[in-house]
């Protein structure tokens, strides 16, 4: 018993350890951020803060375009999320529930779509994008992102797992299939919903190489893009820096806090990856 | 799929997100939101201005864009500053190939026949030019002649911006580099050069000179460029690897460059921008070495420093690398009249604060500034002013110019020379190597 | 409309006797997949078409249309060039240096994790939240930590006994890489400690306690029940890891831009360098397929590795 309180103690101890080397990056950065700009290059480093001061804050979002910036990811990635637990929510439901002829050859159809990586794609998408003149819209970001095989799938494995006799009863009193859908099924998939909608968000929240190419002007990119090619202007500030870093990570923090029981399950239940 | 939580969204998630989305909702306006679903611009007065100015640059154009909305305030200037580079190009392309380009904006000379070639820019017309004043003779000949395509204007320059050499009055001093005005005395040959920054390592402990060497391939191949053209040496003669660099001249240039850094370690060799910047700005570097603009940076940190042109250190005729920023129309329509006039206003504005920026460090490449007494009294800017003549700018390609893949293969192996990772001789093969497959792929313009 | 045949066993369904109740299911079918569908062939089936058309054509992005045809041609310069076989060669190597780390790691500490009766939330916070961040914000923060000379990681190796010499982390060719994984484990190991702390909750807890009735020790425990148990997470870990790994392109854009030298550049990095910065669109589109190939070739493992230990148990 002694011996496996000891390892326990020694699991314990390693946890602690790890976990504060994975602290010390946001510490640093937030450390950084409250310095004035001239403690910041002090060598050797120091984690004190002898002079405490907002600066950088108010200096980043005075100067640049964050707040913008803020607002656009949060539409885009709101519509993609809206969008992706409808259109996908609906596809999942005709292939779980609906036999039609070619539905064998659709399941396949979108099955292989799980294996196209997006990122092969950026070359013809934008060409695309350019010829029916959308680049530079919100569109161009939330149009591609919504059409998620991985979605699709997601709902049709929750909606194979809903009893028959709910539908058939639904049935039995003449209710249409859109109604069953919309009335028995969306209200039962709650879980898949918010798994599906809590993980569109934040992974087109943190997309960064397709907004990068078809975003072209700095009032309409999205956080991540916005940080990373709009210089300030002035130079190295690392605390300037640091303090836009800061801010660009709060919002998916403030999400991951408020959902994370959530979040959690999403991945243990799915293994979605994004 | 077991392992679904019971209950989906709790009214604890739904407030939150409420209060999110009425926060970000009341924090911008929706004219922005509007452009972004319509594609339409967000209001006929906004001016667009996209640049890559960053550091001392992009705090004095900062300045010229403020006198210039004070003097407009009917017009509503929305300048940008973009990641250098060909990042910055790739963001100009894409935009204009998406229709939704800038109204103006900043590129170096040197890529401006690229981008004309490809068909992502407007002329300007002459007559709206001389309607503004802006006729090709007030122009440095040089700088005017390389926006100029097939006759048709490109461009319109702003600055001549050398490779120059900083140094700290100070540590020189004590060194007794400076002759009895105060000046740097003569370091124009290669082993003086090299003997003055160790006398000035003696005093600072530290380093004598200061370049970046990593991670930066454009200050590396402004380097070699400016040593090699001392050389007498061409570029680009042709397709294949030997006449893509003149070997000899090259291994030369390189192995003196070696030793600077790996062999008598005046200057460090692993060292990125913002460290030699650094090392330069407090001290522990006497000597710096970069383009012109990082003046700024020194003046705001109030500390005792002089410049002048970069030594010559091979041959007898001065060269020196170059680039110049030019005014560009980006865009593949033609500019309605209404537009073109207030972006040439702009423009004009631009120059006509030559001094302002010429206090960064560039030379101006619009006479009347140029020329002007004010211009010539301000030192140590203006010491170098006559270099612009012995410019040498990087040889047209399409896959040239500033922070272009040729920069970046060339300048990419220059470092590693720098840090001592890599021999001249099989830099040089590589530098070959590399550049000529791009020589040899047909014109993707 | 008969109650029996509302919803009949797939195969009882005989369609030669109901055409009429087939058209409206393959109507109301096509209805709910039609939304999705368009999208999808829109945006992603449609784009693999035109990019595999277009690799084989000279295509230039500041040219309308698809130029002149190339044959084989782009995919033999692809196979011939040693910028495109370094570029694949970091994918691989990134993902060489990031997948067992994050595979070993996540283990560990959920492992350790899961010897805790109380503030499991904790660590599964701290652990998890550098995954919910932009690649932007983590960019800049370990940019920092990472800067020559001033930075914080620079600070510890110095502290550290030995006198040894910090490496200049994203300026070394040889390091830079290393940097960059070191980084990208610290940012995503959440998502896999999550999968494995849920594989964990699986494992029936009594077999825990039979075994320490014989004795076994906690190690013991750990090696003979506990990861032969987690084999199924570890496959579905590691292949998600290697997919993802292959796709690399954020942290090292943001980080080093590829360099120093080209040495991190990675596979998506080159075909936008050579579709986006040089124009050659059917060249990229060219470099695309055989990525995608690539990332298919491994999908198709995981497949094959599921359905087998699906036959097995």
């Amino acid at each position: 018993m002694t011996r496996q309180r000891l390892f326990n103690g020694v699991c314990i101890g390693a946890l602690i350890a790890f976990a504060l080397l994975w602290i010390m990056p946001f510490a640093w950065a937030i450390d950084t951020s409250l310095k004035p700009e001239a403690e910041t290059t002090i060598v050797p480093v120091t984690w004190g803060i002898e002079n405490l001061t907002f600066d950088a804050y108010t200096k980043v979002l005075g100067a640049g375009n964050i707040l913008q910036w803020y607002f656009n990811s949060f539409v885009i990635s709101t519509l993609i999320a809206v969008f992706s637990v409808v259109f996908c929510s609906m596809a999942g439901y005709a292939l779980s529930r609906i036999r039609f002829r070619g539905s064998t050859f659709v399941f396949w159809f979108i099955l292989a779509g799980i294996m196209i990586p997006g990122q092969a794609l950026i070359v013809p998408l934008f060409r695309e994008f350019a010829a029916v003149n959308l680049i530079d819209t919100y569109w161009a970001v939330i149009l591609p992102q919504i059409a998620a095989p991985v979605a699709v799938f997601v709902f049709k494995q929750f909606f194979d797992g809903v009893p028959r006799e709910l539908e058939e009863a639904a049935r039995v009193d003449g209710a249409s299939r859109l109604r069953i859908y919309a009335r028995i099924f969306l209200p039962l998939s709650r879980p898949a919903i918010s798994a599906v909608a809590i993980f569109t968000f934040v992974w087109s929240w943190n997309n960064f190489l397709w907004p990068l190419l078809v975003l072209t002007s700095t009032p309409l990119v999205t956080l991540p893009v916005g940080l990373a090619t709009v210089s300030s202007a002035y130079g190295i500030q690392y605390a300037q820096i640091m303090a836009s870093a800061v801010l660009g990570a709060l919002p998916l923090l403030v999400v991951f806090l408020l959902f994370q029981r959530r979040i959690v399950e999403g991945i243990a239940g799915t293994g979605l990856k994004y | 799929m077991q392992t679904f939580p019971k209950h989906g969204v709790s009214r604890r998630d739904l407030l939150g997100s409420a209060g999110l989305l009425a926060l970000s909702g009341a924090l911008v306006g929706c004219g922005v939101a509007r452009s972004g679903f319509t594609g339409q611009p967000p209001a006929a007065n906004v001016l667009t201005y996209w640049n890559l100015l960053g550091g001392g640059d992009g705090v004095r154009m900062k300045e010229m864009e403020a006198v210039y909305q004070k003097a407009n305030p009917d017009v509503d200037l929305e300048a940008v500053t973009l990641t250098w580079g060909n990042p910055y190009y790739t963001k100009l392309s894409l935009a204009t190939l998406g229709a939704q380009p800038p109204d103006v904006a900043i590129s170096h000379l040197t890529r401006v026949s690229t981008l004309a070639t490809a068909g992502l820019l407007q002329p300007f017309p002459p007559e709206a030019l001389a309607r503004h004043g802006m006729t090709p003779d007030k122009f440095v000949e040089r700088a005017i002649q390389g926006g100029t395509i097939d006759g048709q204007i490109y461009a319109i320059p702003l600055d001549t911006h050398p490779f120059v050499m900083f140094y700290n009055t100070d540590i020189c001093e004590k060194a007794g580099l400076l002759d009895s005005d105060g000046n740097l005395k003569d370091v124009d040959d290669p082993e003086a050069f090299i003997d003055a920054m160790a006398a000035a390592k003696g005093i600072t402990k530290a380093w004598g000179g200061a370049m970046s060497t990593i991670a930066d391939p454009a200050t590396d191949w402004r380097c070699f460029f400016t040593l090699y053209s001392q050389l007498g040496g061409t570029l680009l003669t042709g397709s294949a690897p030997e006449q893509i660099v003149e070997t000899d001249k090259a291994v030369e240039v390189l192995k003196y460059m070696r030793r600077l850094t790996v062999e008598e370690k005046v200057m460090p060799t692993d060292i990125d921008y913002g460290g030699a910047v650094a090392l330069f700005a407090n001290g522990r570097a006497a000597f710096y070495f970069e383009g012109e603009w990082e003046v700024s940076t020194f003046l705001t940190a109030k500390m005792p420093f002089s410049m002048q042109r970069y030594p010559l250190l091979f041959g007898e005729e001065y060269a020196v690398q170059a680039d110049s920023h030019t005014f560009v129309l980006p865009g593949q329509a033609e500019i309605p009249d209404d537009r073109l006039d207030r972006t040439l206003g702009f423009i004009r504005s631009m120059l006509d604060q030559g001094l302002t920026w010429g206090g960064g460090g560039h030379i101006p490449t619009w006479l009347p500034v140029q020329e002007s007494a004010e211009y010539k009294a301000i030192k140590p800017q203006s010491n170098y002013a006559d270099v612009a003549e012995s410019a040498v700018y990087d040889p047209p390609a399409w896959y040239s110019g500033s922070g272009s893949n040729f920069e970046n293969i060339a300048g990419a192996v220059i470092g590693e020379v720098l840090t001592g990772r890599s021999q001249p001789e099989a830099a040089v093969t590589r530098m070959q190597i590399g550049i000529s497959k791009l020589a040899r792929t047909p014109s993707p313009l | 409309m008969g109650t029996a045949t509302t919803l009949p066993p797939r195969t009882a369904e005989t369609p030669a006797t109901q055409p009429h109740r087939r058209d409206r299911r393959t109507l109301s079918g096509l209805g709910f997949l039609a939304p999705f569908l368009v999208l999808y062939i829109l945006f992603l089936f449609g784009p693999s078409l035109y990019g595999f058309v277009m690799s084989f054509f000279n295509a230039s992005l500041v040219k309308g249309g698809l130029s002149s045809f190339a044959g084989f041609g782009n995919y033999a310069e692809a196979f011939s060039t040693p910028e495109f076989w370094s570029a694949l060669w970091h994918t691989v190597w990134f993902t060489i240096l990031t997948t067992p780390p994050l595979v070993v790691l996540a283990l560990v500490f959920a492992l350790l994790a899961d010897r805790l009766v109380r503030g499991r939330w904790f660590f599964r916070l701290v652990f998890f939240a550098p995954y919910v961040l932009p690649s932007a914000v983590v960019a800049l923060i370990w940019v920092w930590l990472y800067t020559p000379d001033l930075g914080l990681l620079n600070d510890w190796v110095a502290k550290l006994p030995g006198n040894l010499a910090a490496p200049t982390w994203l300026g070394d060719p040889s390091w830079a890489m290393i940097s960059v994984a070191l980084t990208t484990v610290w940012w995503t190991i959440g998502f896999n400690f999550v999968l494995y702390l849920a594989g964990l909750q699986d494992i029936p807890r009594d077999l825990y306690e039979a075994s320490a009735i014989d004795g076994a020790s906690p190690w013991k425990q750990i090696t003979r029940i506990t990861i032969p148990l987690l084999g199924r997470t570890t496959t579905l870990v590691a292949v998600l890891q290697v997919i993802a790994s292959l796709k690399i392109f954020d942290q090292i854009y943001l980080m080093t831009g590829g360099g120093p030298d080209f040495a991190t550049r990675p596979a998506i990095q080159y075909i936008y360098d050579v579709g986006f910065t040089d124009y050659r669109v059917g060249y990229a589109s060219a470099v695309s397929m055989v990525l995608f190939a690539l990332i298919l070739v491994v999908s198709l493992v995981w497949f094959w590795l599921v359905r087998r230990q699906e036959r097995v148990s």
